[in-house]
This record gives structure tokens, sequence and C-alpha cells, in this order.
């Protein structure tokens, strides 16, 4: 690769993997297999899926699970499927970023496992739910699955980015009985190593500065989703305590005086360097009572941004970004439709909820 | 001072002499060089093939193609070389 680029394990394989995420990107379900899907009930969908990419997943569960689960199911296992298998070929600095990303899984994981061993669900239960994308192991997820108390689980986190700050929140925990204190850990911890240790970006090609701004919008979104439902909820809460670190939308004294006002915090969007880009979404916000329109409008834009990129910047990370967004896409769009046709809403009303470009 | 018409000669390059590169040795160097910017071309490309045949078996003869197409840049220096040698 380019002589610039940082050598952590290795160069970058780009070629291979941005020819394999091509084709895969390509095998997703389009517009017309989204059409036919909202006019079937769940178990035509089952039988469709079946037939696509999904077969494997549907007959290794099919036995387990029956209806809407079994396609909840089949559905997040193929997307850990994919996205392992994303880490597996990637190498050196490819691998660093992609991982970056993919570690939401990992935090989505331990949040699953800690609500399950606090509700006191049963390992099998847990693990039915776990994500397998993220760098933890099988065998790590298995282990905590299995623990006996929240403890057992911190425990078995040891050696992770989340034994310290786990470990730090715990007395709160212990003091409130409450999950939040350690799920916000988790949380924090996530984003909060997202934009760590990045690639110097003075010597990192224009691809990875793209996306290392894509990271940096990923966490004003956060901000931005949360500031919007403590303003929506009323809701007392000091927004600057789930703010996070990192973003150049606000920073936590904006968030707190902003939260309190819808219009103020448009507003503010609309003068920031997403702006443009956010255009139609920022509309549907305005004009819209439910966050939903807007939430769907920004993933449409995201997902739109991304497939920019990855033309015109065709052999680097941007092409798996784009890959990752678009299989996240499709996973929530079939989710959807299952789920809608499940409660008997009409094929246009669930239309109307799904991210298609 | 006897450093100026020296280098008078030099630079207007009066001496009857033979090349730092001889003919053979130039050719050599030609085909060299442009099978090792074959191969650096054919590195890229490769990874990217296998990539696309791991996913869709039926790529193979156009990727087999598409892989060898900086080869011809060897044939063209291989022209070059009997052009200079003839």
């Amino acid at each position: 690769m380019s002589p610039r680029t940082r050598s952590s394990g290795g160069s970058s394989n780009y070629e291979y993997v941005v020819a394999r995420v091509r084709a895969r990107r390509a095998a997703l379900f389009d517009e017309d297999d989204y059409r036919k899907l909202v006019r079937m009930g769940t178990g035509e969908i089952a039988r469709f899926m079946e037939e696509t990419e999904y077969e494997r997943e549907m007959n290794a569960l099919g036995a387990r699970y029956s209806g809407v689960d079994l396609i909840e199911y089949a559905l997040t296992r193929n997307m850990a499927k994919h996205f392992e298998d994303l880490l597996a070929w990637a190498e050196g600095e490819l691998y660093e970023n992609v991982a970056r990303y993919l570690r939401r899984f990992d935090a989505w994981n331990v949040k699953t496992v800690l609500r399950g061993i606090y509700s006191g669900a049963d390992a099998e239960a847990i693990e039915s739910d776990l994500i397998r994308a993220g760098e933890l192991t099988d065998e790590t997820l298995d282990r905590l699955a299995s623990a006996e108390s929240i403890e057992g689980v911190i425990e078995g986190l040891e050696g992770t980015i989340f034994y310290e700050p786990l470990l730090g929140s715990f007395e709160d925990f212990e003091a409130e009985e409450l999950l939040v204190p350690l799920e916000n850990a988790v949380d924090r911890t996530f984003y909060e190593q997202l934009i760590e240790d990045l690639p110097d970006e003075q010597y990192a090609d224009r691809a990875t500065q793209l996306y290392l701004e894509f990271l940096r919008a990923e966490i004003d979104f956060r901000n931005l989703r949360n500031a919007l439902r403590i303003a929506r909820s009323g809701a007392d809460i000091d927004p600057s305590e789930y703010y996070i670190d990192g973003g150049s939308l606000f920073d936590a004294e904006e968030v707190r005086r902003l939260a309190g006002d819808k219009d103020l915090l448009v507003e503010h969007v609309r003068e920031s360097g997403y702006g443009d880009d956010l255009e139609t979404a920022l509309e549907e916000l305005a004009a819209a009572e439910d966050l939903i329109g807007f939430e769907h409008a920004l993933d449409a834009a995201l997902l739109e941004y991304a497939d920019t990129l990855s033309y015109r910047y065709p052999v680097s990370i941007t092409a798996v970004l784009s890959y990752i967004l678009a299989k996240e896409r499709e996973i929530d769009n079939i989710r959807a439709i299952a789920r809608g046709r499940e409660s008997g809403l009409q094929p246009d009303e669930i239309e109307r909820d799904l991210v298609m470009l | 001072m006897s450093v100026l018409p020296t280098l008078t000669d030099v630079i207007l390059q009066t001496y009857e002499s033979d090349p730092a590169i001889p003919a053979l040795a130039a050719a050599a160097l030609a085909v060299g060089l442009a099978s090792f910017g074959a191969g650096y071309a054919e590195r890229g490309i490769g990874s990217a093939a296998v990539g696309a045949i791991a996913e869709d078996e039926s790529l193979f003869g156009r990727v087999l193609i598409l892989t060898v197409i900086p080869e011809t840049i060897v044939i063209l220096a291989l022209v070059v070389v009997f052009l200079t040698l003839s």
C-alpha cells in the first residue's frame, strides 16, 4: 500500500476486502424485493428468506424458533456472520478502522448480558440475544452469559476495554440497584475508544480522513438524538450527563442549553457543518411530531453519503463502511416488515417505515 | 585554473568514451523494471481477483484476463529491447 500507511501489524489489504464487500453489497435486497416482502405474510417472508442469502441461518434456527422470532434471529445471526467475515479478512490499518466501528456490537453484547443477568434470565436466553459480530470471542461471550452475578460478568471482562470503566461504576450500581450507571459506562467506553488513538490525520489519505470524519459524526448524531429525546420527554435530566466527548457539533455546555428547546436545537444543527447534508432530515424533524421520521431521514442521508464516498474513493475503507451501513439497514428493514405484517399494518404504512435509497 | 576547460569538456561532452550503461545492460534494465512494475500492478489486481472469485466463481475467466493485463507492459519492453539490439 501507500508508503504513508501506518504499519500496525502489516499493511492493509484493501483490494481483497473491497472486492468481496462490493460483491456482497450488490447481493443485498433491492427495492423490488422489499416491495414483494411488504405484501407477504410472516410465513411467506420466512420462505422467501430461505431461498436467499439467509438460507443457512433459517435452516439452523428453524427447529428452535418460528414466525417472526425465527426471522429476527436469522437476521441478526446472518449479520453477525458477515461482520465477523470483515474482521477476519481485514489486515493492518484497515482492520483497526473496521474494528473501531464494529465494537459497537461488543458494547451491545455486554449490555445484553448485564440486563439478562440483572433480570435473572438463563444463559440460553441471553445467548440467543447476543450478536456475535464484535471483537469479543465466542468463548468469552458464552462465559459471560453463564456468569452467576453482575460481578461475575465484570470479572469475565478483565483485559477488555470495558473492565476498568465497569469496575469504576460498580459502586453506583450497588448503591442505586439500577443498571443505568453500568450501561452508561459501557456506552461511554465504546464512544470514547471510537475516536481514541486515531491515525494521524495529516498523514492519512483522503478517504481515511473522511472515514474519521464519519466516526465523529456518529458521536455528534448520538448526542443529537439523546438531546432530542430528553427535550421531547420533558424529563428533568441533566443532558450533559449523557454527553459524549469528541464530537464537533456541541460541547457539554451547549447541550445543556439547547436540550430544553427543540426549535433552538434544529436551528443549531442547521447552522453547523451538517446543515446541507441533513436538509431533508431537519425539515422532517421540524415538521414531524415524532422522532422516527427524523431518524429514518438521518439514516438515509448517512447511507447515501457513504455510497457516494465509496464510488469516489473505490479502493479504501469507504466501500466497507457503505456495506456495513447497507447491511444494517437491510436487517432493520426486514425486521420492520416482519413485525409490521405480524401486527397487521398495511403495505404502504410499512413502506413508509423503511429506509430505502 | 585548469578546472574550467575540463568542466567545459564535460558539459559539452566532447570526450569520446563508452556510455556508463552499455546497450545490453540498458536493455536488461528496461525489461527488469517493466516486469517489476507489472508485478506490482498484478499484486493489487490479483488480490482483488481472488476476492471476487471467492464471492462468485463464475467470474474466473473475466478476472483472469484483468489480472494479466499489466503483463502487456513487459511485452512492450521486449519490443524496445529488440529495437535496441538490432
